[in-house]
């Protein structure tokens, strides 16, 4: 069985902005093994978001292909078990506490009994928020929010995680704290990530770190 | 439970809201359509069931005619007697007379009824409100109410009863005198036209009048109740003698187009009542789409998360849904309670107008009647979660439409 969790195979992407054709990839290539850390920085509109949407599926490339773990089907039949995501914005449900938030994940790939909210309220315990499983999003702190959004990623046993600069609407205490746990939980969970940041420091943590400038990849 | 359901539910009802306003209004316009609905066709039904009931108290469940008289009446009662399902047959001739009482001459119909079968089809004795159907013999006379205020008459006055037959008479040079009648009851049956012009006299006497013998005009039928009058009909039809020239008809068949236009008007009530809850359906289709807009990045999020655009478009529709059903179950709650109070509402209005006399009068009741049929509830409670569910129809085709990177980017 081989350990390459992500490959991006030659992919490229092109955006129709009036009458001028963006080229916002160009023959991106990139692997990532399971277990493994890979950050991707770069200066905004490099097309790092635009890449980590295509290595998630939400999006399609005009050529080339993605592979989770061998296989091009990347659809939203496979997705909710094989990746997790963490969003800049959080992007938590309003209506749902925390420990929903959670469990509206597990609830994507199956139902949902007392074992499965058990798990759930043991994930939160391990990002910190035992206490705070009840709350809203909207009684929570940015912070608080985006260890929710890591449990959430997290919950379903997924091989790989795709954060887009998760610290971006954190300040750098509470930033750094959240990479430090979302790099500990990867690694204890051996559950592959790629982190578009564009913070070195974070960027520094991981075990590779890419550059993207123009639509190309490269390594920092 | 499916995450889209319960996220529909989360999103209707959120958790730590006491009062999800927007979720309040949209069931409350539909609860608004429903208790409308279920007031008025109750009503309609009520005095729908009313009148067909009332029909079947003046004429039984199936009349019997020819095309001439029935001169053996004896021997085609006990034919139909016979027949499975009846219960009981009595005869009556019919006409028209002139009535006179202190020189003021009407001309209402008049019955002429077997005292004796009589009580086994028609309920007589419920409608009599001055003196009883013992009091009627050949020499008295039992009026409508409204003819006997009309004329000013009362029990114990004494009319004068003209026939055709005078008519006949004159003209072969005989004389046949006016029959002076004494009144014995007053009857009402809560029908407008029977009420004004109608006077019942003993089948003896009607013969006298119009001259019969022994025959009669026709046989009203009761049968077994809930049973179907058609079916019976037919078995009396099969029953009766081919050559006798009658035929048996059931009050439906007798009545057809009265009761057509009596449903037209109930269909069309519902009809247009119905245009609440579409109307109310728009407001909850406004909403979703403005949940739709709002939750751009979310549906982005369930789409990053692994959910399907079918499944966020049954995210949406299911709130419809769910909307159409809470507002229906809350609609049936206020129609019901105030189908309750009706006649409360009925009388204190009533009374604060001075107007009780008048509907009495007017309407022939005290009371607002109400009968809601099983079919028609069904009706009702279909026909508006359908609306309601087709309300969430746009918003969750918008919403299946959102590509997720696309809504995510929607910041």
């Amino acid at each position: 069985m081989s350990n390459v969790i992500l490959e991006a195979r030659a992919l490229r992407k092109t955006y129709l902005s009036g009458d001028r054709r963006l080229e916002v990839l160009n023959d991106v290539a990139m692997t990532v093994a399971r277990g493994e850390s890979v950050s991707i920085r770069g200066e905004s509109g490099s097309g790092k978001s635009t890449l980590l949407h295509l290595l998630a599926g939400l999006d399609q490339p005009d050529a080339g292909e993605v592979l989770w773990a061998g296989s091009t089907d990347t659809g939203t039949g496979r997705r909710a078990k094989f990746l997790g995501m963490v969003f800049q914005s959080f992007y938590l449900i309003p209506e749902l506490d925390a420990l929903e938030n959670v469990v509206m994940a597990m609830r994507m790939v199956g139902p949902v009994g007392s074992a499965e909210r058990d798990r759930a309220k043991a994930m939160l315990a391990r990002v910190g928020l035992a206490e705070r499983a009840h709350h809203v999003p909207a009684h929570l702190s940015g912070g608080e929010r985006q260890r929710v959004a890591v449990a959430r990623a997290l919950i379903n046993s997924p091989q790989l995680i795709l954060a887009d600069e998760p610290t971006g609407n954190l300040d750098e205490k509470t930033g750094d704290a959240v990479i430090a746990l979302l790099l500990q939980l990867c690694a204890e969970t051996q559950t592959a990530l790629v982190l578009v940041t564009h913070n070195a420091a974070h960027a520094a943590k991981t075990s590779r770190s890419l550059l993207m400038h123009n639509g190309a990849l490269n390594t920092a | 439970m499916p995450w889209y359901l319960y996220l529909a539910l989360k999103q209707l009802f959120p958790t730590g809201k006491k009062f999800p306003f927007f979720t309040a209004i949209s069931v409350l316009g539909v609860a608004l359509g429903v208790a409308l609905l279920v007031v008025s066709i109750s009503v309609m039904g009520g005095f729908g069931h009313e009148i067909r009931r009332m029909i079947v108290d003046t004429q039984g469940d199936v009349q019997i005619r020819g095309s001439g008289l029935v001169n053996n009446p004896k021997a085609i009662m006990g034919l139909v007697a016979k027949v499975p399902g009846v219960t009981g047959v009595t005869p009556f001739a019919e006409g028209v007379v002139m009535l006179e009482y202190n020189r003021k001459p009407i001309f209402p119909g008049i019955q002429g009824i077997d005292l004796t079968h009589i009580n086994d089809v028609i309920p007589l004795t419920r409608y009599i409100h001055n003196g009883t159907l013992g009091d009627l013999d050949d020499d008295t006379i039992i009026l409508s109410s409204q003819l006997a205020y009309s004329i000013g008459a009362n029990v114990g006055d004494k009319v004068q009863i003209s026939s055709p037959l005078q008519l006949e008479k004159l003209k072969n040079d005989e004389v046949f005198l006016p029959r002076e009648l004494t009144i014995s009851g007053i009857f009402e049956i809560g029908h407008q036209q029977l009420d004004s012009s109608t006077v019942l006299v003993t089948l003896r006497r009607m013969q006298d009048l119009y001259g019969l013998g022994n025959a009669v005009h026709g046989f009203d039928v009761k049968i077994v109740d809930g049973l179907d009058p058609d079916v019976v009909t037919r078995r009396i039809n099969a029953a009766l003698p081919p050559a006798s020239g009658l035929e048996a008809r059931s009050w439906m068949e007798l009545n057809q187009d009265f009761l057509f236009v009596l449903q037209l008007e109930k269909n069309l009530i519902f009809i247009l009542l119905l245009f609440i809850v579409v109307v109310a359906a728009f407001s909850v289709t406004s909403s979703l789409l403005i949940s739709v807009v709002r939750k751009t990045r979310e549906i982005g999020l369930l789409g990053a998360l692994g959910g399907s655009p079918r499944e966020v478009a049954l995210c949406f529709c299911f709130q419809g849904l769910l909307i159409g059903v809470s507002g229906t179950v809350c609609g049936l709650a206020f129609g019901f309670g105030f189908l309750h109070v009706r006649n409360d509402i009925l009388h204190l209005f009533t009374k604060l107008t001075g107007s009780q006399e008048a509907l009495e009068r007017f309407y022939q009741f005290s009371n607002v009647p109400a009968y809601l049929q099983p079919g028609d509830l069904l009706l009702i409670i279909a026909s508006t979660i359908v609306i309601s569910t087709m309300a969430g129809i746009i918003p969750a085709w918008r919403a299946a439409r959102l590509k997720p990177v696309e809504a995510l980017r929607n910041e």
